[in-house]
């Protein structure tokens, strides 16, 4: 609910698509201004990681980030929260306590589900950025504050202004850098570089489970999938599969709202989607194939050492004779003379290939 | 012959922005334009120093006005700032919070902004020479 990090080893933001680079590009520019930021975008797309990335590329990295949801806290708790108290403010006070503002002082201090702050609180807050000072619960003193706000909410909080739910000018004054995160199904092609990150971050997190990488009809499969949940609902699930340790299984047990099967390819949903999104279709499946060979998640400098067009000619290669050895073995009931005649090699070099590709019989 | 003075504009609408960019330059100006804040700064770093006057507009995506104008102020302080907004009284306030040179509310008329913009410039141009002269 609320947190102090210090020097906090902070997630990179992972993603080849133009919205994400563009945030990445957004954050480099603006970390150092400490001008108030306003982060949007649905729940689990990642707006704390954006937070926390501005945070470790500022010169406030050596001070605090603290965390507080606005959303989690009842109106009373949250205001001494944020401001903490004097001795003896209300029942139960009975020592002075420092608020986020406070502990936040020349770090950052973020705001999660700013969106579902009372309005009693959002006239206050908004004294103290127009000022910088704040005064504890139940003291006269004025304490004078430095902190970077950066705010984030997963409303619409234009929606909220008009319904009179969020005031205005709080509104313009967190609004001065605008992040906004598109949700995972506007930006398919990161969903392989995020599942490969994750999985060599859960590889080494839980070593005794076997993590394995899915193959590409799977792929294809959580590309096209909505993910309501975004990138925490990726993360869940591919921490399941660590369990079920089965992909097919656990992406048939994600959620398929209003009927809608993701497994089944072509539907109405799938076609409309294409169709609006053709040049982003392309860029999938190339990403995708790419991500089969080298590991996108690393940074542009590793990625470009790891590629080798001779290496991944072989790997590419290596890939289809297995699928073709392995489709032409179970067709024959695994009689490796026959197979050898078929694929017009000799017997000696299917033996030596399938025990290269270490190919076995497919059991039910 | 003297130097053209040199704008910045920076405005979302992109009639807006190709409205004002056709009258400075027909009014001997050397005129160039960005489409949001973020652009603005990518600009303002490949050319520090370039520009003479910024005419930003104040609700944008990425950077806004008020960002940009605190940024530039923090950056290139010669520059002279003109905020324009069509969104009420807060961006403004934020504006002149800010420091931007001078508040407009849209509609604009233009030949008024260019008065606006070569008063700012005049004054510019004096405190320069005043400083070279100490």
């Amino acid at each position: 609910m609320i947190n102090i990090k210090n020097k906090t080893k902070s997630i990179p933001l992972i993603g080849v698509s133009k919205s994400i680079l563009k945030i990445k590009e957004l954050i480099h520019h603006v970390s150092d201004t400490c001008l108030n930021v306003l982060i949007t975008g649905e729940t689990g797309v990642g707006k704390e990681v954006v937070a926390q990335n501005l945070y470790t590329e500022s010169a406030r990295v050596s001070q605090n980030f603290v965390k507080i949801n606005c959303a989690a806290l009842p109106e009373t708790l949250l205001e001494s929260e944020l401001y903490g108290y004097e001795k003896g403010a209300f029942t139960g006070a009975h020592r002075n306590r420092s608020g986020k503002f406070q502990m936040a002082d020349k770090g950052v201090l973020f705001l999660d589900e700013i969106g579902d702050m009372p309005l009693a609180l959002q006239s206050k807050m908004l004294h103290v950025l127009q000022s910088g000072e704040f005064s504890p619960l139940g003291s006269e003193q004025e304490f004078k504050t430095d902190v970077w706000v950066i705010a984030a909410t997963n409303h619409n909080l234009e929606q909220s202004m008009a319904k009179k739910t969020f005031r205005e000018d709080l509104f313009y004054r967190l609004n001065i850098i605008k992040i906004e995160i598109p949700p995972l199904r506007k930006r398919k092609e990161d969903i392989p570089p995020l599942i490969e990150y994750y999985l060599k971050i859960y590889r080494s997190e839980y070593p005794n489970n076997r993590v394995e990488k899915p193959n590409s009809d799977i792929v294809s499969k959580l590309v096209n999938y909505p993910w309501p949940g975004n990138v925490r609902q990726l993360q869940n699930c591919i921490k399941k599969q660590m369990i079920m340790q089965s992909w097919e299984k656990t992406f048939n047990d994600l959620p398929k709202e209003n009927g809608q099967d993701s497994t089944i390819v072509g539907t109405d949903k799938n076609a409309m989607e294409i169709q609006e999104l053709p040049d982003k279709k392309a860029v999938n499946s190339t990403t995708q194939i790419i991500s089969e060979f080298v590991d996108l998640s690393t940074s542009s400098d590793k990625l470009f050492e790891d590629i080798s067009l001779k290496k991944i000619k072989k790997m590419a290669a290596d890939k289809v004779e297995k699928e073709v050895i392995f489709f032409v073995l179970e067709k024959v009931g695994w009689n490796r003379s026959r197979a050898s005649k078929i694929l017009k090699v000799s017997y000696k070099t299917l033996l030596y290939k399938i025990s290269e590709f270490n190919i076995h019989p497919h059991i039910e | 012959m003297a130097e053209l003075n040199r704008l910045l504009i920076v405005d979302d609408n992109q009639d807006i922005l190709s409205t004002f960019y056709e009258f400075f330059n027909s009014m001997n100006y050397e005129v160039k334009t960005a489409s949001d804040g973020f652009a603005a700064v990518k600009l303002l770093k490949d050319k520090p120093n370039f520009f003479d006057c910024l005419i930003t507009d104040l609700v944008m995506p990425n950077i806004s006005g008020v960002g940009l104008i605190s940024i530039v102020k923090k950056e290139y302080p010669d520059m002279k700032i003109i905020a324009m907004t069509g969104y009420g009284d807060q961006p403004g306030a934020l504006a002149s919070e800010a420091e931007a040179d001078c508040v407009l509310f849209k509609p604009i008329d233009l030949f008024k902004i260019e008065n606006i913009v070569a008063q700012l410039l005049i004054t510019k141009d004096n405190s320069n020479s005043k400083q070279t002269d100490d």
